[in-house]
């Protein structure tokens, strides 16, 4: 017999499962029913809580964007064009802000936000000016790229 | 408005608008269209699906609307009463004649997001057959939008001068019979 005396019957067989249980449970404390109290039920949907995180990551940058679109898409109506024309008269004009930035400046900025779609327009109608127009450009927009030197 | 302190601006910026329509001689899906864009509040920078950011939308003259083409007798607005052999079949006309608002109503019904914010959005929605508008909602109105098509005058409608000097492309012979 190797254990002699009575306290060596005594087995000590993972003095840390509260604490590794308590690390599982503090993901669930915000569930419904008996998943944020019990191990067994809350191991599975903490899991599967933490797979939907990991998903949403990638989703959360495409949300995002569809906002900050709808978001210019209703700013720029306002002021009397469409967000395609905004966009594609910005990049031709060269104007390399985000979607992020000009949402931003459309709900904080009003008049910056303005005096691009102006620009846009301004760009958008050169054509029409150089058929139909005088020669002059529109007051106050500058719409050539300046090569610096 | 840059001198309002911060609990104002929030309130000044999100507060809710009332938005006039007309009807009269205007397509039911354009007006659906404009109807649904300003309940939800997409016309608004600060949109956000969750921000409850919606106006209230007004439609007077839903008598009057018009549809194109042969809508009013090929369209059919169709419906079940749960019960068996409850299919029910309605034209355009005799929707329209049972119950002026439901074209509208039902057209913005079907441009509005399918979630649960569908149906608070439906209650701020307002449509009067008529001119007629009750006294509160007519002290609430703010914005009056413009209509979205053209109404085109009636020949009776046009001046004698107007009509005489307007282009003709060929003038017919003495003995020639319009049909």
């Amino acid at each position: 017999m190797v254990f002699l005396t009575l306290s060596c019957w005594i087995r000590s067989r993972g003095p840390d499962r509260y604490w590794k249980v308590q690390e599982v449970l503090k993901n669930a404390r915000h569930f419904r029913g008996r998943k944020n109290r019990c191990y067994k039920l809350a191991v599975r949907m903490v899991r599967r809580a933490f797979v939907y995180a990991t998903k949403a990551r990638k989703l959360k940058k495409r949300n995002m964007r569809t906002l900050w679109i709808s978001r210019i898409a209703a700013a720029s109506r306002e002021h009397g064009m469409k967000y395609p024309a905004l966009m594609h008269n910005l990049v031709k004009s060269s104007v390399q802000l985000n979607r992020h930035v000009i949402s931003d400046l459309a709900i904080t900025e009003p008049r910056s936000f303005l005096s691009l779609a102006k620009l846009a327009r301004a760009r958008q109608q050169e054509g029409f000016r150089a058929a139909l127009g005088d020669g002059k450009e529109p007051p106050g927009v500058l719409s050539r790229v300046a090569f610096l030197q | 408005m840059s001198s309002f302190s911060r609990s104002a601006q929030q309130w000044a910026t999100f507060a809710r608008s009332w938005f006039l329509i007309d009807a009269r001689m205007q397509p039911p899906g354009k007006l659906a269209s404009m109807s649904a864009i300003r309940l939800q509040g997409k016309h608004k920078p600060i949109y956000h699906a969750l921000s409850d950011c919606g106006d209230h939308v007004v439609i007077i003259n839903s008598r009057e609307i018009a549809f194109s083409g042969n809508k009013w007798e090929q369209k059919v607005y169709s419906s079940h009463t749960g019960y068996p052999g409850g299919f029910k079949q309605v034209t355009a006309a005799q929707l329209h004649h049972k119950d002026p608002k439901a074209i509208v109503k039902l057209a913005i019904y079907g441009m509005l997001p399918k979630n649960l914010q569908r149906r608070t959005m439906m209650q701020r929605l307002h449509i009067f057959p008529d001119d007629v508008l009750p006294d509160d909602i007519m002290a609430n109105l703010t914005e009056e939008l413009p209509q979205p098509r053209e109404v085109p005058r009636k020949l009776s409608e046009y001046t004698q001068e107007e009509i005489d000097a307007f282009p003709r492309l060929w003038t017919p012979p003495e003995e020639y019979k319009m049909k």
